[in-house]
């Protein structure tokens, strides 16, 4: 008996246990998918005949939203949502630009510190009150005022000055520098109701509140969340500007396993996946009247390198050698990404070298001039031997005392990424290097490495979430290596920060684009990561019940997902 | 010792140990490596580092641990006041009381089932020791009791939603989500099924396995034979003599599953997305959210420690010797 008692106990406590641990894989952050734009504005479907029975496209999802106040909101499915019920003054397109969302026009005076924005005449709130000018404006300037309380937007309005509404129809936002990547900023400063958001005192109580209400402008009306059960629901928005979408309800549900998921869409429950598991993408594409989304995410996987300087605080614990740009240099030969493609990612993903993936924009910030080193063993080791790293009698090289024995350290949630520390480890080996392999828990890795250096290499990954490379190319500068920054690295280098300020001024798309192919050039010069993989998403649904949504195959850099509201206002049923 | 004075010493034995469990939960969460905020926000969000600090003072995080935070949770639950969830932004209790609902709704259904069919499988395979009955009955407990329960779940999801039409997720259609329970009752009942039937197949071998063995321990007591002699036919042999004595171990091991499936069944919870407190639990303590970890928690350290007073007290309604020791 006490044997059974103690056994389940243990088994209890056990399941318990791995399941905290494995959970989910982290959430991918912040704004929706997508990159580029067209010049047109889109049109809606045509909306089918009245007496129809409305039309239901059901969804599922591995996340429900954490909230759908867009204050406080910090996962990339609650961003989907609000790209739904609410406009904002531009949005993105599929290829890269801007269309207009609530802004008919907008133009940027000539010292690039003014815009106006001329807004679309008759929008209204899905309450049935009309939209003017001067709540957008007290929407921007809500949110640049109170960087608590609007924690997840507030960085979006860094350097505005302040949000103004001559006349009803106008939004001027003046800003201290000329800011380059001002309409992917605006993109996600979404018009709330402003009877909804403006009742609070303190920046607790915003961040608690839920939103379950929400009156936006956009597409699709929120008529259901509900948060413990993991749904959303939304019906088609007849009075939306540009027309009623023509799939009437849009039902989220939550799934917890992607096996279910699978089963769920295979029995007919619901039409539309949201993310395909990698391990059931065969699987989906076998099922009859599917079709199966696969494009480019702009996320990466990496190989971070400890990059510290000597003189940080507290000092760095990495191993010296890896100052030598040989090492890395031989590291980067060494590494056979192909094989991280099809072993782990099952093909689905491509080798990459940059933090800017190629699905930026289109390709328009990727920069195609420079090649990835070659996977070579024997480059490798000439580069190794030519660095007078002579291999010792176990056969790890080493110099001057130093060997070229290193921690490779990874998240632990993942289950992929023990997967490429072994092929790492085993490629470094046959040249020489010896890579120990470690599961350790995210947290951790955050505390080992943001702003502290006691790390040798961490294989990680980025979701590449934002559509403008200006976040991804800040987490190399170098005070974005503090407790509470962005930088894992330690990657420090004048030149490229001025570049990143630069950057940002640039109003000339062609000049950002040189600036940013140019601090490409630096990073893959001085190597404090080496990228591995750009990785693919994967959706699907029922295109023998719903057509018009976009024929992914023929436009290859075509950036937004189904669920994007672009994308739903042109689906429709199957007559 | 009276008996009285033996249950209220269990019961204060329940309350301390109670208090333990929230004093090393406290400190277990805390010294967990890694930052709540950066975990309730995620990683590769743009939030600045201003913010971060400012979120970490509205959570109490800048003050030290101990005695500070300490006696600030105290504080708040002597007022009967849980906090609020940091990656929820609602009320601990609130988000307990409706992730419980569902959880017991599935637990009761899944344990009583399973007692059911375990006891009474377990009664029939000792009472007809060596038959094909019992190396049947064992051979099915044994397949399940060993078999994963998340591959059962999703055997149990592939064939009952294929064949049967039955849900694949959640604990009631999308489209009844917000309606009352009681208009929504055959919907929230075929939600139930499967994970029932997992829950069942998985918990039924242990207690047939238990009920067996303690049946056929039973059965060789002289006090049996009596019985026998005294010309009882073998139902009332069973029923008047074996039943009670060998229902003490299963009483115990209802009592400890009772407790510890409160924490939900996690892995059918996961397979079946259906939102009880296991997902709960998972998600907190992915996200760090200490408040409502330390809801949850305590939920539990009650449930399990309550479920072993109960069986205590239940074993000295069964078993008169255990009443004043």
């Amino acid at each position: 008996m006490k044997k059974v008692r103690a056994l389940l106990q243990a088994s209890v406590l056990a399941s318990l246990i791995l399941t905290a641990c494995a959970g989910p894989a982290a959430p991918t952050a912040a704004p929706s998918e997508g990159t580029t734009a067209p010049a047109t504005e889109p049109t809606t479907a045509p909306a089918t005949g009245g007496d129809a029975e409305p039309s239901e496209l059901r969804i599922a999802w591995g996340q429900d939203p954490d909230t759908l106040n867009p204050a406080y909101s910090f996962l990339a499915v609650s961003y989907t949502i609000f790209d739904l019920m609410y406009s904002a003054l531009v949005k993105e397109g599929p290829n890269g630009e801007y269309y207009g969302d609530l802004a008919d026009t907008w133009e940027v005076s000539d010292d690039g510190l003014t815009w106006t924005y001329t807004l679309r005449p008759n929008i209204v709130f899905h309450d049935g009150t009309p939209l003017v000018a001067e709540d957008v404006a007290w929407m921007i300037n809500t949110i640049k005022d109170d960087p608590e309380g609007w924690a997840a937007l507030n960085s979006y309005t860094a350097g505005f000055v302040e949000a103004t509404a001559p006349d009803v129809g106008t939004v001027v936002i003046t800003t201290d520098y000329p800011i380059s990547n001002m309409n992917y900023r605006v993109s996600v400063l979404y018009a709330v109701k402003r009877a909804d958001f403006e009742g609070f005192t303190t920046a607790e109580e915003l961040q608690n509140f839920t939103n379950a209400e929400g009156v936006g402008t956009g597409a699709y009306k929120l008529v259901t969340y509900d948060t413990d059960q993991g749904v959303v629901i939304m019906e088609a928005n007849a009075d939306f500007y540009a027309g009623a979408p023509a799939i009437d309800r849009l039902i989220f549900q939550t799934f917890d396993s992607g096996d279910a998921q699978v089963q769920a869409f295979r029995a007919g429950d619901v039409d539309l996946l949201y993310d395909v598991p990698s391990t059931a993408v065969e699987t989906v594409r076998g099922i009859a009247g599917t079709t199966v989304v696969q494009r480019p995410t702009r996320g990466f996987t990496e190989l971070i390198v400890n990059a510290t300087l000597p003189d940080n605080d507290p000092a760095p614990t990495g191993n010296p050698a890896l100052a030598d740009l040989a090492v890395r240099q031989a590291m980067s030969h060494a590494i056979n990404k192909q094989d991280i493609v099809d072993i782990v990612w099952q093909g689905l993903a491509r080798p990459e070298w940059s933090i800017i993936a190629p699905a930026f924009s289109g390709g328009f910030y990727h920069n195609d001039a420079i090649t990835d080193h070659a996977f070579s063993l024997d480059s490798a080791r000439e580069v190794l031997d030519a660095a007078g790293w002579v291999p010792g009698s176990d056969g790890v090289r080493e110099k001057d005392g130093m060997r070229l024995e290193f921690r490779l350290e990874f998240d632990a949630d993942s289950d992929s990424y023990p997967r490429i520390a072994d092929l790492i480890a085993t490629n470094f080996r046959e040249v020489g290097m010896e890579a120990t392999p470690a599961a350790v828990d995210s947290d951790t890795l955050i505390a080992r490495t943001t702003g502290v250096g006691d790390f040798d290499l961490v294989i990680w990954g980025w979701g590449g979430s934002d559509p403008d490379p200006d976040f991804m190319l800040s987490i190399m500068t170098c005070g974005q290596f503090v407790s509470g920054g962005w930088s894992d690295s330690g990657y420090c280098n004048e030149e490229y920060d001025m570049l990143y300020a630069e950057q940002q001024a640039a109003l000339d798309p062609a000049e950002r684009q040189r600036i940013i192919h140019e601090m490409q050039a630096l990073l893959f010069r001085d190597l404090p990561y080496i990228v591995l993989t750009n990785e693919d998403s994967v959706q699907a649904y029922r295109s023998d019940l719903f057509t018009g949504f976009p024929d992914y195959t023929a436009d290859s850099t075509y950036g937004l997902g189904l669920t994007d509201a672009y994308v739903l206002r042109q689906a429709q049923p199957v007559p | 010792m009276t008996r009285t004075d033996v249950i209220l010493r269990k019961f204060a034995l329940a309350a301390v140990t109670i208090a333990v469990v929230v004093l090393l939960n406290f400190i277990l969460f805390r010294v967990l490596p890694g930052d709540p905020v950066r975990a309730v926000i995620g990683r590769g969000v743009r939030i600045s580092a201003e913010t971060q600090a400012a979120l970490r003072v509205q959570f109490g995080l800048d003050k030290p641990v101990f005695p500070d935070q300490f006696i600030d949770t105290l504080g708040q639950w002597a007022q009967g006041n849980l906090g609020v969830s940091w990656s929820q932004r609602r009320p601990v209790a609130e988000v307990l009381v409706a992730k419980l609902g569902n959880t017991l709704l599935l637990i009761t259904a899944g344990q009583l089932l399973s007692i059911i069919l375990g006891v009474g499988l377990g009664l029939l395979a000792g009472w007809r020791r060596k038959t094909a009955l019992d190396v049947g009955a064992l051979t099915f407990s044994l397949i399940t009791w060993a078999t994963p329960t998340f591959w059962l779940g999703i055997i149990l999801l592939v064939a009952g939603s294929a064949w049967l039409g039955l849900p694949t997720a959640g604990s009631r259609d999308p489209g009844n989500v917000g309606k009352p329970m009681l208009e929504v009752l055959p919907d929230i009942a075929e939600h139930l099924i499967l994970p029932t039937l997992t829950f069942t197949l998985v918990y039924l071998g242990q207690y047939m396995l238990i009920m067996r063995s303690s049946v056929l321990e039973v059965l060789s007591e002289d006090y049996i034979l009596t019985a026998k002699a005294k010309g009882l036919t073998v139902w009332q042999t069973l029923t008047r003599h074996a039943l009670k004595n060998a229902l003490l171990p299963v009483v115990t091991l209802i009592a400890l599953n009772l407790g510890f499936t409160v924490a939900g069944a996690i892995y059918i919870e996961t397979v079946f997305s259906y939102d009880g407190l296991g997902r709960l639990f998972q998600e907190a303590l992915n996200r760090q959210d200490y408040p409502l970890l330390q809801g949850a928690f305590l939920l539990l350290a009650v449930a399990v420690v309550g479920s072993n007073l109960l069986a205590d007290l239940i074993y000295a309604y069964l078993d008169p010797r255990v009443k004043t020791t």
